[in-house]
């Protein structure tokens, strides 16, 4: 009978459809991390930036050379690479070797999910823990054990378009510039037919942009003792005030603008004359050709009254998976890569900007177009990106928050002492 | 019917166990990847989740409390469903319309209908990149044609529709090729009965085409209820997290993944498929009693 037939299909459509979205995500990642497991043979790289891959392939080649241990590099886009890792993680399936973040590192050491790597470090003889930045290496240390040897640092830049400089008739930025100096520009910088705006910072663009004003006005995003938030703090209001000013000149494009094309799209399409980049960026903007021709970077601009000039930083930790089949052989990897001379190369290479200490200098050679050099002199000045065990949740509903503000339906006031509640509460919880 | 106490013969019994063997592979994977989890996920909608699975504490009804407070996922329900109603019935007459066109005998009919199944092909993650491209506000080429600047996507009135519409464009190949195969099992001679009596080709269609079709439309109806209030994909692609229109775009499994994936708040994301799940189950209970109405089996 027809009508059973139709039935019975359905009925299974029903079941297996209802339950992709349970069963959906799971499925797909675990399957993902099962090509990632270590066989005892080739060992298993994840990352998530397709631009550092070909040169950590290369100093990946230079270490098989040496040991005859072959690895793999696999690239997952970042929103993938946390749903993979995690579920990996669950499902005791991890990749033998990757990279950890500060947003996550917390609740990675405290489950022990990662590789002990505390007396493989003491007894290196190629890694030696006192080369690399003290809070670098605290953000992968935890209760005096070390989990993840640094593999790099970034600081930030204030990118600018030279030619719309030019036009305008106002000065390169340099060190002189402030906060204040820059909200001035940009409202010059800014044509009324909507053709050009002086800058562009996204209701989440806080590493590369808002955090650094927060720290030059003297104020905090989180407590020394990760407790409390530091939104509610008047500085750190006073910091975020310069975002509406530059939302109330008009001198950004709009948030749905910004929302489909990125700050470093808008830049490399002559559609703003500043935004702000981490060091992480520099691997594509010098394969861009409009850029090369027409821009070039600057340090960031200083608080006026605090003659602070604050880049916040962070670096990545390379890690591996406690309970891996290769642990052996992927400590020899993290420790090559961790060693001077592949620190040295990654520089050199234009990577990034190494973790060692005197190993960076070669990177700014890497794009001779830009002055590069000013990245390193951020280094003077450093404040570690602001981070705790919830980091994600946190910093994303402050983003979320902030999105009322880019709109115009709330104060910047308003809308910091509300996400300094928020925050409280997830800090609490912690 | 059946008579008491028959004897089993050999060949009835090879039957049953090749039978079940047959079936099991499908059962496994049905039982392993789907019937466990959803036990799985209404248990854990009970929990407070640990980092990594461990440590769960069970919190009762809170995960349910807390969502029936939040007006995000209200919000989002309102979406996924306002989403449906575009997608579904758009999609059904568009593709039914094609099936109808393409059935006919006519040049070039295969060409067209792998053109229109194309889409189907892509791999979803694809299509949403190039139409969030041509959505683009600055440079796009939708604004760049019409001369226009609308924020397709970003503009919070508009950018559920947009997403709805790369939504029927990808399905209709597929609910055409349904139609297709369920035209082919409907008799010529009935349509020559009606030519003869003086039927035209709209009065044929509603009379005759409508009605023996109904269970395939049935069917597809019912398939793409249950898909168009699970959309994720498009919306994940299409939509960047700072988009002011996210808020009135997400969709439910989209907040599940939020607060699942990104917040590692499993116990709230459960509760909020378990939501979905009552959804999907009422809304198609209520179509499998609607059916005997208009649904015509012979």
């Amino acid at each position: 009978m027809k009508m059973k037939r139709v039935s019975a299909l359905l009925m299974c459509a029903v079941m297996t459809a209802s339950l992709a979205a349970c069963g959906g995500g799971e499925k797909g990642t675990a399957d993902g991390a099962a090509d990632g497991g270590g066989n005892g043979e080739k060992l298993s790289v994840m990352i998530w930036d397709n631009y550092q891959e070909p040169g950590l392939k290369e100093i990946i080649g230079d270490f098989t050379e040496e040991t005859g241990i072959e690895a793999e590099v696999q690239v997952v886009q970042w929103n993938e690479y946390w749903t993979l890792l995690e579920a990996g993680a669950q499902g005791g399936e991890m990749p033998d070797v990757f990279w950890m973040h500060s947003n996550e590192s917390q609740r990675y050491m405290s489950n022990e999910i990662l590789l002990d790597l505390t007396d493989k470090a003491a007894d290196s003889e190629l890694v030696d823990m006192s080369k690399y930045p003290e809070e670098i290496k605290e953000l992968y240390t935890y209760d005096g054990k070390v989990y993840g040897i640094p593999k790099d640092i970034d600081t930030i830049a204030l990118w600018y378009n030279k030619t719309m400089f030019d036009e305008a008739g106002i000065a390169y930025p340099d060190e002189t510039w402030t906060w204040d100096t820059l909200v001035e520009n940009a409202k010059k910088l800014t044509k009324d037919d909507g053709s050009q705006y002086g800058i562009a910072i996204r209701n989440d663009t806080n590493q590369e942009a808002y955090y650094n004003m927060v720290y030059d006005m003297g104020g905090e995003i989180i407590s020394e003792d990760r407790k409390t938030s530091g939104y509610d703090n008047p500085d750190t209001i006073k910091g975020m005030q310069y975002i509406e000013k530059l939302i109330q000149d008009g001198s950004m494009p709009s948030m749905e603008t910004m929302s489909e094309n990125g700050p470093d799209v808008l830049l490399k399409s002559g559609k703003i004359a500043m935004s702000f980049h981490g060091s992480w960026m520099v691997s594509t903007f010098k394969q861009e050709d409009y850029l090369k021709e027409n821009c070039d970077c600057a340090v960031l601009p200083m608080g006026k009254e605090s003659q602070r000039r604050v880049s916040i930083y962070n670096g990545l930790g390379w890690a591996a998976a406690a309970n891996g089949d290769n642990t052996e052989n992927a400590w020899k990897l993290i420790e090559y890569l961790g060693s001077e001379k592949a620190q040295q190369k990654q520089a050199e290479l234009g990577v990034t900007m190494s973790a060692w200490e005197g190993t960076s200098d070669t990177w700014a050679a890497c794009a001779p177009e830009f002055n590069l050099k000013v990245y390193l002199d951020m280094r003077e000045d450093m404040v570690v990106r602001p981070y705790s065990r919830s980091t994600v949740t946190w910093e994303n509903r402050a983003s979320e928050i902030f999105k009322d503000v880019f709109i115009g339906n709330m104060s910047m006031e308003d809308a910091c002492k509300q996400i300094a509640k928020e925050m409280n509460e997830t800090l609490a919880e912690e | 019917m059946a008579k008491p106490k028959k004897k089993v013969t050999s060949q009835e019994r090879n039957e049953f166990i090749w039978g079940w063997i047959f079936i099991i592979p499908t059962m496994l994977g049905l039982i392993i990847l789907n019937i466990i989890p959803i036990f799985q996920t209404i248990y854990q909608s009970f929990f407070k989740t640990g980092d990594f699975g461990r440590g769960n504490i069970f919190v009762g009804l809170e995960n349910y409390q807390k969502m029936f407070g939040d007006s995000q996922v209200w919000q989002a329900l309102l979406n996924t469903v306002k989403y449906a109603l575009m997608e579904v019935p758009v999609s059904i007459i568009i593709s039914l319309v094609l099936a109808v066109l393409l059935n006919r005998k006519m040049k070039g009919r295969s060409v067209y209908r792998t053109i229109m199944f194309l889409p189907m092909v892509a791999a979803p993650a694809a299509v949403a990149m190039v139409w969030r491209w041509l959505f683009n506000s600055d440079f796009g080429l939708l604004n760049h044609v019409l001369g226009t600047k609308i924020n397709w996507i970003s503009s919070p009135d508009i950018a559920i529709y947009s997403i709805a519409v790369i939504g029927i464009w990808s399905i209709i190949g597929y609910n055409m090729v349904l139609f297709l195969s369920g035209l082919q099992e409907i008799p010529g001679d009935y349509y020559e009965a009606a030519s003869i009596d003086g039927a035209t080709g709209f009065k044929q269609f509603w009379h005759i085409t409508c009605p023996l079709l109904s269970p395939t439309i049935f069917f597809v109806l019912i398939t793409r209820i249950i898909g168009a209030l699970q959309v994720f994909d498009l919306i994940f692609m299409v939509m960047d997290r700072a988009n002011p229109a996210l808020i009135k775009t997400q969709s439910l499994v989209y907040l599940f993944y939020e607060y699942s994936f990104r917040q590692k708040n499993q116990g709230y994301g459960s509760a909020i498929v378990v939501l979905l799940l009552i959804l999907i189950m009422l809304v198609t209970v209520f179509q499998m009693v609607g059916q005997k109405k208009w649904v015509h089996y012979n």
